[in-house]
């Protein structure tokens, strides 16, 4: 599910502090509260763009278009998420029609585009997925990148062949898939929001 | 007596040195070349396109002198597109296009600079005409 990220826990603390009056006090509600983190009670600490941001369900009622028969197949491909969590193209796409983004932290048009892609994608929902595509080499900025631009999906560290295979030569590069894995249209430079989320509205139909 | 003829010499000596080799540095304008051929939109931002992918926003870059010593380093600026190919109109708003990266660097007086960026190889240069063009290969 698509939501806000919480802080993490190490901010969370960063407001902890020893008064001179009652030192054993505080030290043993600091531990208390160490202890509570140590063992998962402290809440989330989700790396932004792991696996906690993967869809959830296709939501009931949802059916979708047909891509013409002579599209081309999707090249297949596994990756990790910035979390380390693997993934493997094909089942995101086994149940949902997916958009991928090609993207790196540096680039600064894909900023914008990250929102424009998720404001097209909100109308859906779970209906529709959405992973982004970063370079091997930019996967630690990439981590302070979407932890920084709070973008609430999935975000996969991926071989250069991946690029090649779609022919992502300069980021950004934004592709539609098809439930079931067809190519249904690749923007090179980006997508303008509008003309995504009419591709969107084509694709999915509820009843 | 012998010392001062010493101090003398060694006073004449970086003279001499001072009138090849100003340690004086001096903003220089340098224009990166990325001759990727990517189809873009005249002006847009841009990076390296496959397979000058090396060539980014915040790359980081090192230039040296003829002799090796290290004159400057900074990181690589944003691009912007600019048309490969202005004999022809291509009609449409997406064309093949290099991207260039203008920056600015100081750098002190040498004959010769090498241009060295992760990826790519070193990119041998003077300053005369600026700004100095200088094609990633």
């Amino acid at each position: 599910m698509r939501r806000a990220r919480p802080r993490h826990d190490a901010q969370r603390l960063e407001g902890a502090r020893l008064s001179e009056g009652g030192g054993v006090a505080a030290a043993l509600t600091l531990g208390l509260v160490l202890l509570l983190v140590a063992c998962g009670g402290g809440g989330d600490n989700a790396v932004a763009g792991g696996a906690d941001d993967l869809p959830g369900a296709v939501p009931a009622g949802v059916r979708y278009a047909k891509p013409a028969a002579a599209t081309l197949r999707a090249p297949p491909f596994s990756a990790e998420l910035l979390d380390g969590t693997p993934i493997t193209a094909s089942k995101l796409w086994s149940d949902r029609p997916l958009v991928l983004v090609f993207t790196a932290s540096w680039c600064r048009r894909c900023a914008e585009l990250h929102r424009d892609v998720a404001a097209a994608l909100d109308e859906h929902g779970d209906a529709i997925g959405l992973l982004g595509v970063v370079p091997e080499d930019d996967a630690q900025a990439a981590r302070d990148y979407a932890d920084e631009l709070d973008l609430g999906y999935p975000i996969a560290v991926a071989p250069e062949r991946v690029w090649l295979d779609y022919a992502a030569r300069e980021p950004p590069v934004v592709v539609l898939i098809s439930r079931g894995g067809k190519v249904l249209r690749g923007w090179p430079g980006g997508v303008a929001r509008e003309e995504l989320a009419r591709r969107l509205d084509e694709l999915v139909e509820r009843s | 007596m012998r010392s001062g003829l010493a101090a003398a010499l060694a006073a004449l000596l970086v003279a001499a040195a001072g009138c090849s080799l100003s340690g004086e540095e001096a903003e220089t304008s340098i224009r990166l070349v990325v001759p990727d051929k990517n189809v873009r939109a005249e002006g847009v931002e841009c990076a390296g396109a496959r397979p000058f992918e090396h060539v980014h926003p915040g790359a980081p870059f090192t230039i040296e002198a003829g002799d090796g010593t290290v004159v400057a380093d900074g990181e690589l600026p944003v691009g912007h597109a600019e048309n490969a190919e202005p004999e022809i109109d291509w009609g449409v708003d997406r064309i093949p296009t290099f991207c260039v990266l203008d920056f600015e660097v100081a750098l002190p007086e040498r004959p010769r600079y090498r241009l060295l960026l992760e990826g790519s190889r070193p990119l041998e240069f003077a300053v005369g005409k600026e700004p100095v063009v200088l094609v990633v290969g």
